[in-house]
C-alpha cells in the first residue's frame, strides 16, 4: 500500500503484537475452545437421549440447541474471527445484514409457514400421495395379519 | 496491539486512510464471508422448510448416523461429534497461527498451520466416510417414501407381489424415510465439504509461502490472516449444519 499512498497507515501490521499480549491472548482462545467443546459435548449427550425419553421435536429442546449453537456461532465470530477487536463502524457492516436476514426468516416462517402444514399437518398436494401410501400400508398389514404372504395389490 | 480505539469521525473519510482501520484484503474476505454465509442460510431455510412440511416422516439422524469406524454396534451421532470435535480443534490451530503471526514467529505459524490443514483433511476423509455408509445403507434395508410404508412390486420369479426392499440413500430413494433427507443431505454437506476442500487448499498454498518465508519478508502475516477468516467461517457454518441435520 506504501508504494501507491504518502503516509498510508500499513493496517496489515496494526494487528501485531508483543509476547506479553500473545500470552494473554492465547489464554483467552484456549478458554473459548474449552466452553465450545463442553457445549458440542452437552449438546451430543442431549441429542443421543432425546429419542428415547421422547424429547423430540419439543419446543425447548429446538431453543435450547439453536440457544446454544448462537453461543457457539458468537463464540466463533468474536474470538476466533477478531471481529470483537474491529472498529464499531465495521462490526455494524458484517452483523446489520445478518440480523435483517435473521428477522425477515422469523417474517416468512410465521408469514408463508401455513403453505407448509400448520393446522393440517400436510399440503393439499401430498394428502392423495399420504391416502394412497396408506392404502398400501394397510394392505400390507392385512397381508401380513392373514398369512404373511403378499397378494395382488395394485398402485 | 488491538486496534480498538474509536475513530475520528471528523476526518475519517477525507481519504488517505481506511475508516475502518483495516487492511482492504482483509476487509473483502469479510465481505466475501457475509455473501456466502447467506447462502448457506438459504439453504438452511429451505431445508427447514422442508422438514416442517414432512415433519411426521422425516428420519431421525439419531437413527441414520449411527456407524463407528472399526466398532460394530449403534453408536449414534458419535461418529459426527467426533468430525465435530476434529474442526473445532483445527479451527483453535488456525487461530493460534495467526496469534504467532502477530508476534511474527515462523516457527509458530508453521506448527499450528501444519496441524490445521492435518484436521482439515482428516474432517474431509469422515465426511467421505459418512457419505459412503449413507449411500450403502444397512444390511436390512428399508422401505422408501412417506410414513415407512412398504411399497408392493411385482416378482416374476414367484408370481406374486413382495415388499420392495431399498439399501442406502440417493437422490431418488432413501431407506430411512423421505427422499428428500438425503437429497439435503448431499447437497448442504457437499456444498460445505467443498468449502472445506478448498479451505484446505488455500491453506496448503500459504503453507508452503510462510516455509518460503514470503511473510517475514513482507514484514508482516495477513495473509494467514486472512486464510483464518475462511476457515474460521467454514467451522462456523458446520457450526449450523451440525445442529440442523444431526441434533433438532
Amino acid at each position: 500500500m506504501s508504494d501507491f499512498h504518502d503516509n498510508y497507515p500499513e493496517y496489515e501490521k496494526m494487528s501485531n503484537h508483543d509476547e506479553a499480549y500473545g500470552k494473554k491472548a492465547r489464554r483467552t482462545l484456549w478458554n473459548v475452545f474449552w466452553v465450545m467443546l463442553f457445549i458440542t459435548i452437552f449438546e451430543l449427550i442431549i441429542g443421543s437421549m432425546a429419542p428415547d425419553r421422547g424429547w423430540s421435536g419439543t419446543l425447548w429442546l429446538k431453543v435450547l440447541f439453536i440457544g446454544l449453537t448462537i453461543a457457539k456461532a458468537a463464540a466463533i465470530v468474536i474470538w476466533f474471527m477478531h471481529l470483537g477487536h474491529e472498529v464499531k463502524f465495521f462490526k455494524y457492516i458484517i452483523l446489520v445484514p445478518y440480523t435483517v436476514f435473521i428477522v425477515y426468516t422469523i417474517f416468512i416462517v410465521l408469514e408463508e409457514g401455513t403453505y407448509s402444514g400448520g393446522e393440517g399437518r400436510y399440503a393439499k398436494v401430498d394428502q392423495i400421495f399420504i391416502e394412497q401410501q396408506e392404502a398400501l400400508k394397510n394392505a400390507h398389514h392385512a397381508d401380513h395379519d392373514a398369512s404373511g404372504e403378499a397378494h395382488g395389490e395394485h398402485h | 496491539m488491538a486496534h480498538t480505539a474509536e475513530i475520528d469521525s471528523t476526518d475519517a473519510w477525507g481519504g488517505a486512510k481506511s475508516p475502518f482501520k483495516i487492511s482492504y484484503g482483509k476487509m473483502f474476505m469479510w465481505f466475501f464471508l457475509v455473501s456466502d454465509a447467506l447462502t448457506f442460510g438459504g439453504l438452511l431455510v429451505s431445508y427447514g422448510f422442508i422438514r416442517h412440511k414432512y415433519a411426521e416422516v422425516w428420519p431421525k439422524a439419531e437413527h441414520v448416523f449411527t456407524h463407528f469406524p472399526f466398532i460394530e454396534g449403534h453408536l449414534p451421532l458419535a461418529y459426527v461429534g467426533l468430525m465435530t470435535f476434529i474442526l473445532i480443534m483445527s479451527s483453535v490451530t488456525m487461530v493460534l497461527a495467526v496469534e504467532a503471526g502477530h508476534r511474527m514467529n515462523k516457527r509458530g505459524v508453521i506448527i499450528w498451520m501444519f496441524w490445521t490443514i492435518i484436521g482439515g483433511l482428516a474432517f474431509v476423509g469422515s465426511q467421505a466416510w459418512e457419505w459412503y455408509h449413507f449411500i450403502v445403507g444397512t444390511h436390512e434395508g428399508g422401505p422408501t417414501g412417506i410414513g415407512g410404508a412398504w411399497r408392493n412390486v411385482w416378482d416374476p420369479a414367484t408370481g406374486a407381489y413382495v415388499k420392495q426392499i431399498f439399501h442406502g440413500a440417493n437422490m431418488v430413494t432413501n431407506e430411512y424415510g423421505v427422499p428428500q433427507f438425503a437429497n439435503y443431505f448431499f447437497f448442504i454437506t457437499g456444498f460445505h465439504g467443498t468449502h472445506v476442500f478448498s479451505g484446505v487448499v488455500i491453506n496448503f498454498i500459504i503453507f508452503l509461502n510462510v516455509l518460503k518465508g514470503t511473510y517475514e519478508k513482507r514484514g508482516h502475516y495477513e495473509m494467514v490472516e486472512k486464510v483464518g477468516l475462511y476457515w474460521h467461517f467454514v467451522d462456523l457454518v458446520w457450526v449450523f449444519v451440525f445442529t440442523f441435520f444431526y441434533l433438532l
